[in-house]
């Protein structure tokens, strides 16, 4: 063999042995409250339709983004239900119980202190802005003011697509808009239907609008924020009112 | 949106109903079922009407391209429209992939998910190519169906990784998601997906088009062959967060090459860009040199975009230009040793391979046993990427001897050892030789 040959570096040259492209992080955070009012029916229908919604998230993100899911529940304590973000692909969704008041301040705090590259936003290659999702039916029972602040200061949040539900009579969407930061991005279920409908519609619409940027298309950069073109949909998409049983009738 | 439900009945444009039987998937723009109607199973697409801008003429549109038919058989192209619903929304039949298909992002992510029947869990199962030439005769399939879309003055507008399925032993592409397909210089509404959009779509100041599908295209090849992002190098991830702002200068304005010759600041970066640097030298430069044009000077010209053919050209040749040696090294020319102009040499065993030369091409095409010569290869006029139309095969008396069979319908005019011409028809072979000189009949070949 002449000398060229035999100085050939042929080790790992077969272009066929390729790793996956590397993927975008989204993680999608869900804040549920599981105070003791949730319980019944509420925290039935809710647990019911995150196992149905997980396996669609998975298929938002396509070969470019990684969508990964992380749950923090919040009543007399607040848990994460796994310790990282978990692919989608693989989540397994543990039924959630209630019982106990609703400490959605202490949750803030909880959210604000992950959301940092060296924690739950940690990817090699890029992340998106993560969305959060915030579910509750009732007043914070603490002082949520601190853990709010803390969120408004950290620049994930602020990028961050926020929505929230409150379901029932006693949500309070006026707090739930300072969390998100618009009233538009706020939506209210009152009835088992509409809530199981509600958290489909929200958490797939909140997860393209994330894993995407122009999803206005047309013209490029549409001018409007992600947050923005959130709004604008969960506008659209609840005005179509269905009526069924009220949870505070029902229950 | 409203969903369909499973059993539910849609009314046909012409009459009918299609009765849906299970959700397929779902996309941006809408659902996906499977439905049956007149006795057959089919995909039916259904919009979420309120994400089309404008239901009308996009309605309109799909009829218009119905009525025009596929380009080709590459594509899984819309048949019938469904009558609208009380509130505007309709859909429309499409043919089924075939099973032996996968999706692009199943081959981009290398896996796919699948349902366990007994289990009912999801286990992830491998999806790549099974071999060399499957790779790059998908590559080929790809480039032929858009030039074949755009040569019946069409754009597909929304050119990304959902648009394609393939069969990883074959190569062979069928195209999908064909309602955004428009006449040039129409557009009903779709903008693109981020990462394959041209830059003068994200920047806002042009529409999709012809111009901005080869941008498209561009992207998707080199998505296929070196696994990851063109723009995306160290001067991309040093953002972190990918925001609007990041994602407009990165794809827009400021979009930079990861292999540009001229400025290096955007490199692909080690332990997150593995694959595009380990196959970028993997490539001869005539390819690597397409892709650096599309992406510097092409980036912000659309007249200076590769056309369709061209790329065809390339690819043809990089086909032509696989080395399959007995030791199970299979690889492009370019990582096997060049002791001369004529031959090759496997680096690992050191087998030598000689070559031959075609009158239509200015390369030589490496001699082994298990080599295959395309219709496209020997026939000037041809488009047929897939066809087999020779190959080289070992003698069974002795595994030393090689020659050719004629796996073609037509009859090749051949010389001989002894100088002169004969006829070797369909299914026949006959043994190479030093001075060997094929007739295809457009084209002629010669071991020389």
């Amino acid at each position: 063999m002449n000398e060229n040959v035999m100085n050939f570096n042929y080790n790992g040259d077969n272009p066929l042995d390729s790793t996956g492209v590397p993927r975008k992080n989204l993680v999608v955070f869900f804040l549920i409250d599981t105070s003791a009012s949730m319980k019944g029916k509420k925290m039935g229908e809710l647990n019911t339709i995150m196992e149905e919604l997980i396996p669609e998230i998975s298929h938002i993100g396509g070969a470019d983004t990684d969508i990964k899911i992380a749950v923090l529940t919040f009543s007399d304590d607040i848990q994460w239900m796994y310790s990282i973000p978990m692919s989608a692909e693989s989540f397994e969704w543990n039924r959630l119980n209630a019982s106990g008041v609703t400490n959605m301040g202490k949750a803030f705090e909880e959210l604000a202190s992950k959301l940092s590259m060296s924690s739950f936003l940690d990817n090699p290659s890029m992340s998106l802005a993560p969305v959060i999702f915030l579910m509750t039916d009732g007043f914070p029972s603490d002082e949520y003011k601190k853990g709010l602040a803390m969120l408004k200061s950290n620049s994930w949040f602020n990028y961050a697509v926020k929505t929230a539900l409150g379901m029932g009579e006693d949500a309070d969407d006026k707090m739930l808009a300072e969390f998100t930061g618009s009233p538009d991005t706020v939506v209210h279920a009152y009835t088992g239907n509409q809530l199981a409908k509600l958290i489909k519609t929200v958490a797939v619409t909140a997860s393209q609008i994330g894993s995407e940027t122009y999803s206005d298309g047309i013209n490029g950069i549409s001018g409007k924020s992600k947050q923005e073109l959130l709004g604008e949909q969960l506008q659209k998409l609840t005005a179509e009112e269905d009526d069924d049983f009220t949870f505070s009738t029902g229950w | 949106m409203i969903e369909l439900k499973i059993g539910q009945h849609i009314e046909m444009e012409y009459g009918g109903t299609a009765k849906v039987l299970k959700i397929l998937g779902s996309g941006g723009q809408g659902i996906v079922y499977l439905v049956e109607f007149n006795k057959m199973k089919w995909a039916l697409k259904w919009y979420d009407i309120d994400k089309i801008k404008h239901p009308k003429e996009f309605r309109r549109n799909i009829q218009n391209n119905i009525a025009d038919g596929a380009p080709s058989n590459r594509f899984l192209w819309p048949k019938y429209l469904t009558k609208e619903l009380s509130d505007g929304s309709f859909g429309y039949l499409m043919e089924l992939k075939p099973d032996s298909f996968d999706s692009f992002v199943d081959i981009l992510n290398t896996y796919k998910l699948v349902v366990d029947p007994f289990t009912g869990h999801a286990v992830k199962k491998q999806v790549r190519f099974s071999n060399l030439y499957a790779m790059v005769t998908a590559v080929i399939n790809i480039v032929n169906a858009f030039r074949q879309l755009h040569r019946d003055g069409k754009s597909y507008q929304d050119l990304n990784d959902g648009g394609f399925f393939i069969n990883v032993d074959t190569g062979a592409v069928l195209v999908c998601d064909c309602d955004n397909i428009a006449p040039e210089g129409s557009n009903f509404g779709i903008g693109g997906k981020p990462g394959y959009m041209a830059p003068e779509i994200v920047r806002g100041i042009a529409k999709p088009d012809v111009q901005t599908d080869k941008y498209s295209l561009a992207v998707v090849l080199f998505r296929l062959l070196f696994r990851g992002d063109p723009m995306e190098g160290e001067r991309v991830v040093k953002d972190v967060c990918l925001t609007e702002t990041s994602e407009l200068k990165h794809y827009g304005q400021n979009a930079l090459f990861v292999y540009d010759p001229d400025d290096a600041s955007n490199r692909p970066v080690i332990g997150i860009h593995d694959n595009v640097i380990r196959f970028w030298r993997l490539y001869p430069d005539y390819i690597k040199d397409a892709f650096i044009r599309s992406f510097t000077v092409g980036l912000h010209d659309p007249n200076k975009r590769i056309i369709e053919n061209e790329w065809q050209k390339l690819f043809i040749r990089l086909r032509a230009e696989i080395i399959q040696c007995d030791c199970g090294r299979t690889n492009f020319t370019t990582m096997f040793g060049k002791n001369d102009d004529r031959s090759y040499q496997c680096p690992k065993c050191g087998k030598i391979f000689p070559t031959m030369s075609f009158s239509n091409h200015d390369f030589r095409f490496p001699i082994y046993a298990g080599r295959r010569f395309f219709e496209c290869e020997i026939d000037t006029e041809s488009n047929e990427f897939l066809n087999l139309a020779g190959e080289i095969v070992k003698n069974k008396n002795n595994p030393n001897v090689l020659g050719i069979r004629n796996c073609s319908e037509k009859t090749w005019k051949v010389k001989m050892p002894d100088g002169k011409f004969y006829n070797v028809s369909s299914g026949k072979g006959f043994q190479m030789w030093d001075g060997l000189e094929i007739d295809f009949g457009n084209v002629t070949a010669k071991v020389d």
